[in-house]
């Protein structure tokens, strides 16, 4: 079984592969110092089980977690951690497995052994706690997973089924619905039309049209979006405060 | 050095000298001058309570003064050559002992003033003496028991305070956090395979920790400080690995004997290692400084600014720093203050040690 381990502490790191490596049946197949890696590292890898983690630099296992489940082969995934966190009890109720640090060996084969991945409502649950805001946008390019992050983002704009994300490399498609993108970041992006949510920090101005319609001026892209009648004011509030 | 000693007290660390009961020092010049100021109000009270004026109400109150000064300063006198039998813990005892004292120096000096007037002046009848006595002793009863209700109610007074700030310290004092308590478990446990020699120096350094956050200490001297935060960077160290980086800015004319609130500093270490080092991919650098000011010491402890973590919204960081806030107000009143500012990227914790 290809166990990949995630841990930014590198003593951690270490004797969690020292213990499985005394197994034969486990082979530590990738060690990531952070949620980012850790994708990489999967990826790659293609692990049968993820150790994350949850207290990481860059991006936590929580949200690392959100992301290999994206995969088409996700990993099974057992969390770690030194103390009982907040994120934790809402979880419990979900079964998601974890691992309290110094981790036992026991507990470690046992949990392995029961290792399965995260279902529908365990990842409900990852996506609906609190404060769980990502800080990657994950999407799939020709069969990769491709992670753009939160502060690279333009704009997103849904078309039909997709949503495009137009960030500072170009521009990628996810199936999120726009409405939970709107809910996860509104303190970092605003909705300006019913198929528009626009990065705050990267608008800059309002034009008029000569037929009188609202266009959103951005930093860095040339692209012009449309703002909503219904929108027009906030934006102009918005512009206002900023300025 | 005032400002500790000062605070000491307030701290309810010297109780004054040897006083188990309730009675306040009588050896003291200041508790002196207010029984001298309470005979001379008495003395006030009982001559205006007499049904004369003018020149004789001055005469009365000479004599009257006289005599409740006599018997005040002689009472203090004794209180104070036998306060150690006399205040005692058993406050039934105590009251005992100050009222027979206090009625017998009353009689004593109701004698000597019959046998002066007796001398000096004319014959008295025995029906006046006796009267004189037994009035004497009465007033001085009354008054008595009213003054050793007030100190007694003073005293009850002065040990709740005390206690109350003494409690409310312990429980601000700093505990070891068991977020590093469990990390610290897991390093070592990592450590024993792979290092031992290392397991055994972060096994030590977490016991001096221990010993520290445990003793009910409340004072520390800055060298003592400075020895903690840096067991516990040690700690960190073999966690952190080289995403840990420490800079000291100690000026070197700082006297490290002068004393301060138990684990000040650490915890403003921790919290710059937690919020400004943690979050970090690439770690940072934490720079603690003690410089030296006019009128005071002031230790520094500055942290990269991390973008996502934001620092001084973080629930556990204000928990921290309120803590340490309240500890510097009790320590040093209105000089104790903890101030907090973002500079370029860096996020500044600052506090002063008045001298």
């Amino acid at each position: 079984m290809k166990i990949m381990i995630v841990d930014d502490e590198k003593p951690a790191l270490d004797r969690l592969s020292s213990m499985l490596n005394n197994r034969d049946s486990y082979e530590v197949c990738g060690e990531a110092l952070n949620g980012l890696e850790a994708i990489r590292c999967a990826e790659e890898e293609q692990p049968d089980i993820a150790l994350l983690d949850i207290r990481m630099p860059g991006m936590d296992g929580l949200e690392a977690a959100r992301h290999l489940s994206e995969m088409e082969e996700p990993p099974a995934i057992i969390f770690t951690t030194a103390y009982e966190e907040h994120a934790l009890e809402a979880f419990e109720t979900e079964a998601v497995a974890y691992l309290l640090k110094p981790i036992r060996e026991e507990k470690l084969l046992t949990a392995i052994e029961k290792a399965s991945r995260l279902n529908k409502a365990q990842l409900a649950q990852l996506n609906h706690g609190e404060k769980n805001t990502r800080t990657h946008i994950c999407a799939r390019v020709r069969g990769n997973l491709e992670l753009i992050p939160l502060s690279d983002i333009y704009y997103f704009q849904a078309d039909q089924k997709y949503v495009t994300v137009r960030h500072t490399n170009g521009e990628v498609l996810i199936e999120e619905p726009l409405k939970a993108l709107e809910d996860e970041f509104e303190n970092q992006f605003m909705r300006i039309h019913r198929n528009a949510l626009v990065s705050r920090e990267h608008m800059v101005g309002m034009n008029k049209t000569p037929e009188g319609r609202f266009q959103l001026v951005l930093r860095d892209a040339d692209d012009l979006l449309e703002i909503s009648r219904r929108h027009v004011a906030e934006v102009r509030r918005f512009l206002k405060g900023k300025s | 050095m005032s400002t500790i000693t000062g605070n000491g007290n307030r701290l309810g660390n010297d109780a004054p000298g040897g006083n188990d009961g309730f009675l306040p020092d009588f050896c003291e010049g200041r508790n002196v001058i207010l029984v001298i100021i309470g005979a001379e109000v008495l003395a006030f009270i009982l001559s205006l309570a007499q049904d004369v004026t003018g020149g004789e109400l001055w005469t009365r109150l000479l004599l009257i003064s006289l005599f409740t000064q006599w018997v005040a300063l002689g009472s203090v006198a004794i209180l104070c050559y036998f306060r150690r039998k006399v205040n005692d813990e058993d406050t039934r005892r105590t009251i005992m002992l100050a009222y027979g004292i206090i009625l017998t120096v009353t009689l004593v000096f109701s004698l000597a003033s019959l046998w002066l007037i007796q001398t000096l002046y004319l014959q008295v009848s025995p029906d006046f003496a006796g009267n004189f006595v037994v009035r004497n002793l009465v007033i001085c009863a009354i008054v008595t028991a009213l003054v050793l209700r007030y100190f007694y109610v003073q005293h009850q007074w002065k040990t709740n305070t005390e206690a109350e700030a003494k409690a409310r310290i312990q429980a601000l004092q700093a505990r070891i956090r068991p977020h590093f308590l469990f990390n610290s478990m897991n390093t070592i446990a990592s450590l024993t395979r792979t290092n031992p020699n290392q397991a055994e120096l972060a096994v030590e350094d977490l016991a001096d920790l221990f010993r520290v956050s445990l003793a009910e200490k409340n004072l520390l001297t800055i060298k003592e400080e400075l020895e903690v935060t840096k067991r516990y960077l040690n700690i960190e160290k073999h966690r952190l690995g080289n995403r840990l980086k420490v800079e000291w800015q100690i000026d070197e004319d700082i006297d490290k004997y002068i004393k301060l609130p138990a684990l000040i500093m650490q915890p403003l270490v921790e919290n710059a290692l937690y919020h400004g080092i943690e979050p970090l991919t690439e770690g940072g650098t934490v720079t603690i400084s003690l410089l030296n000011k006019p009128d005071a010491i002031e230790i520094r402890v500055a942290n990269p600014l991390s973008i996502r973590s934001d620092q001084q919204q973080h629930k556990g960081n204000r928990m921290a720093q309120e803590n340490i806030r309240q500890r510097l107000q009790l320590a040093y009143g209105d000089e104790g203050k903890l101030n907090i500012m973002t500079k370029d990227d860096l996020y500044v914790v600052s506090f002063k040690i008045p001298r």
